[in-house]
């Protein structure tokens, strides 16, 4: 397995370089509870990512995660309210997105509409929809056992941390050692040799953004359960911030490559970076201005490289000594 | 391949057809829930606040026939407002405040197009970056504040009229007509369809692409910069959060209007049967007591059905 | 040969598409461990052949048989399945892989519900043993490089157990050492037993390393020989099949003042210090094997890509370095790919033709395409003669004369024809040497680039041969095919030293 690890060393020296000048600057920054208080943050952010990791991987993009997230999060908070059992409240949230993503990938997959159309067009029928349901209103009052899940903490470690980990992991195994996972690689490097090696493109297409929207539908239990209410404009952005850790951590937005690892630097990133400007007395409203960059900047990368390596372009072997 | 002449060749533009037809349509049945919606007061209502979105879908227009994208629209539009209010405030004379912002919506444009052409990033990315960039800027600069008071003149250019018709709408119908005349009798025009067909054989053929698409992002961005002033002087208070969404609105109404979104094909009167359906359905179910937001569902589902239909002919015409 | 030994036999395979005949009654058939060559020249019908067995087409008649049962390939992954795989030009491979996930995308072994590496790696070495290939298994392989990634591709195929493997080309872009590399592997897979259909322009490969060779000709079989019974005459006059002149309407004429310059035109890894001239009234050739940098000079000059050194001069003034200015001053270039550079498909045949006309900052002329159309669709008898049309709807010998009559309707004084001929029907081409013939008898220069090199040696008056992105020979009318193949391979220096 060929993996490039370019990426996500630059994101850890950048890291560290931030350390060194919040070390100089803002030493406040380094204690316990801000650490915990970044990644619990990031949470939900790196397990909608581990999706948009799949979904770009196949050169495809994903842009109604925020408003499935808003709708997992309806979805889990209604139930909760109802009294529906915990574990099947997060059961329902976690079918919602993979039927969304169903849909989503059906369109994109076998209608071949753009999957920035669909999921665009998605994006306004959900929340349509919430509102219909919801009436436009919050939802108040969440019960005290939904919202442990998101609050409280295990061997010393916040619940949704444990869970941003499971899933990482799980996600790394699966990006690296199953078929499937490599399948996703052949799909966005070169989607008629995939066809030809066996691999059901379409399906592909699909699983993948059922897996988004499923894994959305599990973000909610690191993210509605940390809040009394849910907002009927949640999620609002939400798209953004994921699609920027997922590219920012390397994973090309042609396809082809990109690790889950590199997606959780990126969102570590993206969650650093947002504390630090706080503690570096930097107005948090330029902070969507910062994240921006770090896109541009990443993808320049991209675009770079492949412009460097201009893969199968006639070279002239003589510069190139076969070894 | 036959040597006679296809059928697509003489074929009317179809999905302009269909949408004339789905608009009769839906304003009888709008008529039908409520008697007011027919009235030209009401047309012109619904024409003044789809006036920014309007703006906006013009230069999308063309971005989308060149197979691009702009999603910066609605952050431009934003940044622009802030840029005159605050030039306002600090005493700048209003009208020259305006002119500056829509400079600044030209050089949004104007750098997503350097950013394409030289960077080489695709579309997508690089107005999805500015998007959070000019909102960042637009938040950064004006620390969330609003600026207002401005000159009852100014305030016209949102709220007045001009004999019956909305001022915004008056300005509106000339930006169109210019923007329609350009892509249909200029070379620039041939050049944005030569370019959204075939980039390279259009390169091959001495077309300045770089050029072209630079332009056509720039006047993109002027044209949210136009609508930013619009916005501004329509509620009397530039904020930073204006425009939020208004790219997807745009992009709603030129894909309704019948362009593909890989490019090659659309045109503005197309766009401009789109935005009058989307604001038909929109005003006719806030006339008949719908609620605003439940209007959402409806436009999005128009547009994947639009969008759906246009793919099946197509797929189903390729076969052929 | 039988059909008991037969491996694979075609019988009277027939394949029109619209009004043309591809493929008339062919047939053909390989043995286990055979290497066996198709030549032909381009359009001849071989790779509508390699299609139909690859799966990728279906013949309208006639039948397949794999080990003298019938069988037919409705699909490229069926003929994969029976054994049949082609390593094409353009490799299907991830380029963003390693060397050992592209060797078994798809098929990779599992081991406790997850992919087995070790078995991945154990399987490769063996087979690179076996075969005496040595890879980086880990190496990304889009930074590889075009000779080993086509190494790539036939071992993959050997890995998912072909028998025969369909070679297009596959030298076409290879240096001298690695086309005797590639030889070897080829040897090396004949000893295992696998067969091999061998396709290629090159004809000392076909005597190094074919056991049989075929020949097509305008969609026919028009000759089968085994090794050792037939020579370069043999295969060349069956590959032509006619006299040179009928094909080639010449009239020779003085030249005049020199048009276009190139002097020490460099780019680093593409272009080695070109240098030539086209005068009024001249074909000048530009011959070479594919990648050998024949493209990359006239997109130098046409302003296309950028180039470190040297300087282009039209008529003693510098050419401006973009397809506009070249345009503008007179320079025209008709690209090798028609559909994907030469037309805008989805235009129409009036707007494609006045394209290169227009310039930034005007309105569109009422009768401007009208009026361009008329014109040149009577002159070049474009059918049919309707403005309106979709280029996209003409057939591919109209589709090249509307993109000539493009060119044309620019007024230039050098041409530039990059593959003017390929995929054209016979009576097309015939028609487009009359015009070249006509064009400079008016006074215009031609560069025409072609790989085929029978249209070189019979349309220009000046050969010029490249290699290896640079200019390796310059052969004047009358010279030989052997000639030229020589300064191409860069076997022998032939000819004067440009």
């Amino acid at each position: 397995m060929y993996v490039d690890r370019g990426r996500e060393l630059s994101i850890i020296f950048f890291l560290v370089l931030l350390g060194i000048v919040l070390a100089v600057f803002a030493p406040g920054f380094y204690n316990a509870r801000n650490a915990s208080d970044i990644l619990v943050n990031i949470s939900y952010i790196t397990i909608a990512a581990m999706g948009m990791t799949a979904v770009i991987l196949t050169a495809q993009i994903d842009i109604s995660v925020g408003a499935i997230l808003a709708a997992c999060s309806t979805v889990a908070g209604l139930s909760a309210k109802a009294g529906v059992p915990i574990p099947l409240v997060f059961l329902y949230a976690i079918g919602t997105g993979a039927a969304i993503g169903l849909i989503n990938g059906l369109l994109v997959a076998y209608a071949r509409i753009p999957s920035i159309i669909v999921t665009l067009g998605m994006l306004t029928v959900i929340r349509g929809v919430i509102i219909l349901v919801t009436g436009g209103s919050w939802i108040y009052d969440l019960p005290a056992n939904f919202r442990t899940v998101g609050t409280g903490s295990t061997l010393g470690l916040p619940n949704p941390v444990w869970l941003m980990l499971a899933t990482l992991l799980v996600g790394a195994w699966v990006f690296s050692q199953t078929r499937w996972g490599r399948s996703l690689y052949a799909v966005g490097s070169n989607p008629a040799a995939a066809r030809l090696a066996g691999i059901a493109v379409e399906r592909t297409y699909v699983s993948v953004f059922m897996l988004s929207g499923a894994l959305v539908g599990l973000a909610t239990m690191a993210f509605a359960t940390r809040f009394t209410t849910v907002q009927s404009n949640t999620g609002q952005g939400f798209e953004f911030v994921v699609i920027t850790a997922v590219v920012v951590g390397g994973t090309n937005i042609f396809g082809g490559s990109g690790t889950a690892l590199g997606s959780f630097l990126g969102a570590l990133l993206v969650g650093v970076t947002g504390t630090a400007l706080t503690f570096l007395r930097v107005s948090a409203y330029w902070e969507q201005s910062l994240q921006g960059l770090f896109i541009l900047l990443a993808v320049a990368l991209d675009v770079a490289r492949k412009r460097g390596a201009l893969n199968f372009s006639f070279r002239w072997p003589s510069s190139r000594r076969p070894t | 391949m036959s040597d006679r002449p296809s059928k697509r060749t003489l074929a009317l533009p179809w999905s302009e057809l269909v949408l004339v037809v789905g608009l009769i349509i839906a304003a009888i049945y709008m008529n039908g829930l409520s008697p007011a919606f027919l009235s030209f007061s009401n047309f012109f209502e619904i024409t003044r606040i789809s006036v920014e979105t309007g703006l906006a879908a013009l230069g999308m227009t063309l971005v989308i026939i060149t197979g691009g994208i702009d999603l910066s629209v609605g952050s431009v539009l934003g940044l622009s407002g802030i840029v005159m209010g605050i030039l306002h405030h600090m005493g700048l004379e209003v009208w020259l405040a305006a002119a500056i912002a829509v400079g600044t919506g030209a050089l949004c444009g104007f750098i997503n197009g350097q950013l394409i052409t030289r960077a080489g990033i695709p579309p997508l990315i690089v107005t999805l970056a500015t998007l959070a960039i000019f909102r960042g800027l637009a938040l950064g600069i004006s620390q969330a504040r609003s600026f207002g008071s401005y000159p009852p003149e100014f305030l016209a250019l949102g709220a007045g009229y001009l004999g019956s018709v909305p001022t915004q709408l008056l300005v509106f119908g000339v930006l169109a007509l210019l923007v329609g005349l350009l892509l249909a009798k200029t070379t620039l025009g041939r050049f944005i369809y030569a370019i959204g067909n075939n980039a390279m054989a259009a390169r091959f053929s001495g077309v300045p692409v770089n050029r072209v698409l630079v332009l056509v992002y720039t006047l993109s961005g002027a044209l949210a910069g136009v609508a930013g002033v619009i916005f501004t002087a329509r509620v009397s208070s530039a904020r930073s959060d204006a425009g939020i969404g208004t790219e997807l609105d745009a992009i709603t109404a030129v894909v309704l209007g019948g362009a593909s979104i890989s490019g090659g094909s659309g045109s503005i009167v197309g766009t401009l049967l789109g935005l009058l359906l989307v604001g038909v359905v929109r005003n006719g179910l806030t006339l008949a007591f719908i609620p605003a937001e439940q209007q959402a569902i409806i436009i999005g589902s128009i547009l994947l059905v639009a969008v759906l239909l246009n793919q099946v002919i197509r797929l189903r015409s390729r076969r052929n | 040969m039988d059909a008991e030994t037969s491996l694979l036999k075609l019988e009277n395979i027939e394949k029109r598409f619209g009004g043309t005949r591809a493929l008339r009654g062919v047939s053909f058939d390989l043995n286990p461990g055979e290497v066996h060559a198709l030549l032909g020249e381009n359009g001849a019908g071989k790779s509508t052949l390699i299609k139909i067995l690859s799966g990728a087409y279906r013949p309208d008649s006639g039948r397949i048989l794999l080990e003298g049962n019938e069988a037919g390939f409705g699909s490229p992954r069926q003929a994969q399945a029976a054994g049949i795989a082609t390593i094409y030009q353009e490799t299907s491979l991830y380029p963003d892989l390693s060397v050992l996930e592209n060797l078994f995308m798809g098929h990779q072994p599992m081991r406790a519900g997850r992919i087995d590496w070790a078995e991945m790696s154990h399987r490769a070495q063996g087979l690179f043993e076996r075969l005496g290939m040595e890879l980086p298994l880990r190496a990304r392989l889009g930074d590889l490089g075009k000779a080993r990634a086509q190494l790539v591709e036939i071992a993959k195929a050997l890995l998912q157990q072909a028998r025969i493997l369909i070679l297009d080309e596959p030298t076409a872009a290879l240096t001298t050492r690695d086309t005797e590399r590639l030889m070897e592997v080829v040897r090396g897979l004949r000893t295992q037993g696998v067969a091999m259909i061998y396709i290629t322009h090159r004809l000392e490969e076909v005597f190094t390393i074919a056991d049989r060779v075929s020949v097509l000709r305008d969609g026919e079989m028009v000759g089968s020989a085994k090794a050792g019974e037939f020579d370069s005459n043999w295969l060349i006059s069956k590959m032509v099949g006619r006299v040179a002149g009928q094909l080639f309407p010449r009239n020779p004429r003085p030249t005049g003042k020199p048009l276009l310059e190139v002097r020490h035109l460099s780019q680093p890894g593409l272009l080695e210090d070109i240098n030539l001239t086209i005068h009024e009234g001249e074909i000048v050739g530009l011959a070479g094997l594919v990648g050998s940098g024949r493209t990359e000079v006239a997109r130098a000059i046409f302003g296309l890509d950028s180039y470190a050194s040297g300087e282009v001069l039209l008529e003693g003034q510098p050419l401006p370095r973009s397809p506009q200015g070249a345009i503008q001053q007179g320079v025209a270039l008709l690209p090798e790919d028609r559909g994907r550079q030469g037309l805008i498909l989805p235009f129409s045949l009036g707007k494609n033709m006045t394209l290169p006309l227009l310039r930034l900052g005007g309105w569109l002329g009422g009768n401007l395409e009208d009026k361009v159309f008329a014109e040149f669709s009577q002159k070049l008898d474009i059918r049919p003669p309707l403005a309106a049309l979709l280029a996209s709807s003409l057939s591919g010998g109209n589709q090249q004369k509307v993109v000539i009559a493009k060119w044309l309707a620019t007024r230039p004084k050098v041409l530039i024809l990059d593959e003017p001929t390929q995929g054209v029907d016979v009576g097309a081409k015939a028609e487009i040497h009359r015009l070249m013939d006509e064009l400079v008898g008016q006074g215009l220069g031609i560069l025409m680039i072609s790989s085929e090199l029978v249209e070189v040696l019979g349309m220009a008056d000046r050969i010029l041969v490249m290699h290896r992105g640079r200019i390796a020979g310059e052969l004047p009318r009358g010279a030989t095919q052997e000639d030229v193949m020589r300064a191409a391979t860069g076997s022998i220096a032939a000819g004067v030293q440009a």
